[in-house]
């Protein structure tokens, strides 16, 4: 089972928890300045002990742009892999959420992606596979720096670690600027739902941590951990406040997503992120009864453009076919399990 | 801002110190808070930053432009390169990027002013690599084999302090020998 169809701790306010390790191998220079033969090289002497570990590869110059996309709406590669022109592979495996990208920007991204607030779950299952890999090759490091990665924002422990939030009531009272300029004084940014430039739609967004030098991956890990259930026990309150004529018509809405997710014949991406918000708010809230955040957690991969595309037989050709497709998809999954 | 030790430079590293529950926010220019650092009165350096809502494009406009001022002509030949990649500053200068894992001590001393910068310090902890991991114990102990020696010789204890200079050079032979 994929780690997006499953629900873990917190999921009120939590969606998924990812770690990320920056490694590169000793004697080969970085990604910008490694050539096609280099880069080929790398992939094949990782992936044997990965495979013989029991991680598919897919290697990403031999599949298709839709495809590679799809990796992308699964939280398993970065937009920037899935765009690149030059020799990279994935190696995967879905049990715990664990891809490795091989020639992402560092030779070795390797990480874990979970449901809920699971960061030291995430942590463990990246570092069970570096240390693995720690075993057969030799990583660029120095006792001063660390971890020596391709760019120096990453340099120490080359570890990432980040937390997707989902914050209707903060997003709401108008809170969200104020604390992400709180959470940059302590070390800690805010991003949208897929990583560095993305937009925070449906009320998701991913705190993760800056500062990677100087300071061990335990207590980067504390302090995250720290963090997000400050950032939570607020968002509970301010959703706690909303009563009287407000709480009415915040219900009134979030029953009318429900039906329109439920029974729209055409559903383009922005209406199913705004949607798929009010719903998982009206789960939260005890307002929704018959939609599971198993549920919406399917659904936030399955009906992305290209993963939804890939599921169809027949390739939609126009966008209202797509919208059309969305709405049945949509349709199908929350008549499924409920 | 203005740093509120000095009250000259601008404020561009900001701290909070959380003692018994009451948080108190400092705000200091670069170099009076590696005056405090140096002093060890800025304990948690984790938790400093600069004003970097994103990193890589303040790195790039602030610290490798303005901070180290690449000068504006400077002939190819005389550029230096990196012996392994050959990679010239001004190109990491352009790209944010290092070339490969020698760049870091090619160009040490021009990165260190930005890695600073960026993490408030320039000195790992965490994870060490298993081929690592035998060295670096070693230098720790040889650390703290020093602080030791420097205690017995202040107090003239000068037996005590031949044998710990005794094992201080076996150590650094064995450190000398794997570097080899």
């Amino acid at each position: 089972m994929a780690w997006y169809n499953t629900v873990g701790a917190s999921s009120d306010t939590v969606i998924s928890s990812r770690v990320r390790l920056a490694r590169n191998l000793a004697g080969y220079p970085f990604a910008s300045k490694l050539d096609a033969a280099g880069a080929n090289e790398i992939i094949e002497k990782v992936s044997a002990p990965l495979e013989a570990a029991g991680f598919r590869k897919i290697g990403f110059s031999d599949i298709s742009p839709i495809m590679a996309t799809s990796y992308v709406e699964r939280h398993y590669v970065s937009p920037e892999f899935a765009n690149k022109d030059t020799p990279r592979a994935l190696l995967l495996q879905e049990t715990g959420g664990i891809a490795v990208m091989v020639c992402e920007e560092d030779h070795l991204r390797i990480q874990s992606i979970l449901p809920g607030l699971a960061l030291d779950d995430a942590y463990q299952n990246a570092a069970r596979v570096e240390k693995r890999l720690d075993e057969d090759f030799d990583f660029a490091y120095s006792e001063q720096l660390g971890y020596l990665t391709h760019c120096p924002t990453n340099l120490g422990t080359g570890m990432r670690a980040s937390v997707m939030m989902f914050l209707p009531a903060l997003t709401a009272g108008g809170y969200m600027d104020s604390l992400a300029a709180q959470l940059s004084k302590i070390g800690l940014t805010v991003r949208g739902l897929f990583g560095e430039g993305s937009g925070a739609a449906g009320c998701m967004y991913q705190i993760s941590n800056q500062i990677t030098l100087g300071i061990t991956e335990e207590e980067t890990l504390k302090k995250l951990k720290d963090a997000v259930s400050q950032i939570s026990e607020s968002e509970r309150k301010t959703r706690a406040s909303i009563t009287g004529e407000e709480a009415e018509r915040l219900t009134d809405r979030i029953r009318r997503a429900e039906g329109t997710l439920r029974y729209a014949y055409r559903m383009s991406s922005a209406e199913f992120m705004k949607l798929f918000a009010d719903v998982r708010f009206g789960i939260a809230l005890g307002i929704v009864t018959d939609v599971t955040y198993e549920q919406l957690g399917t659904l936030l991969v399955e009906v992305m453009p290209a993963t939804l595309t890939l599921s169809s037989e027949n390739t939609p050709k126009t966008e209202t076919a797509r919208d059309r497709l969305r709405a049945q998809k949509i349709q199908s999954i929350l008549s499924a399990q409920s | 801002m203005l740093c509120e030790k000095c009250k000259k430079r601008t404020a561009t590293v900001f701290y909070n110190e959380n003692i018994n529950g009451k948080t108190r926010s400092y705000s200091l220019c670069g170099e009076c808070a590696a005056k405090l650092r140096e002093k060890g009165e800025l304990q948690d350096i984790t938790s400093m930053i600069g004003s970097f809502a994103d990193p890589f494009s303040q790195l790039h406009d602030d610290f490798f432009g303005g901070f180290f001022g690449i000068p504006a002509r400077v002939s190819e030949g005389d550029e230096k390169k990196c012996p392994d990649c050959g990679t010239t500053f001004r190109e990491i200068a352009d790209s944010g990027k290092v070339g490969c894992p020698t760049c870091y001590t090619t160009f040490g001393d021009e990165l260190s002013g930005l890695i600073g910068s960026v993490h408030g310090t320039t000195a790992h902890t965490g994870r060490v690599p298993f081929r690592h991991r035998a060295k670096q114990e070693r230098t720790e102990k040889l650390k703290s084999l020093k602080r030791d020696l420097q205690t017995a010789v202040a107090n003239e204890e000068y037996e005590k302090a031949a044998t710990l200079r005794d094992e201080i050079r076996k150590l650094e032979n064995e450190n000398g020998k794997e570097a080899v």
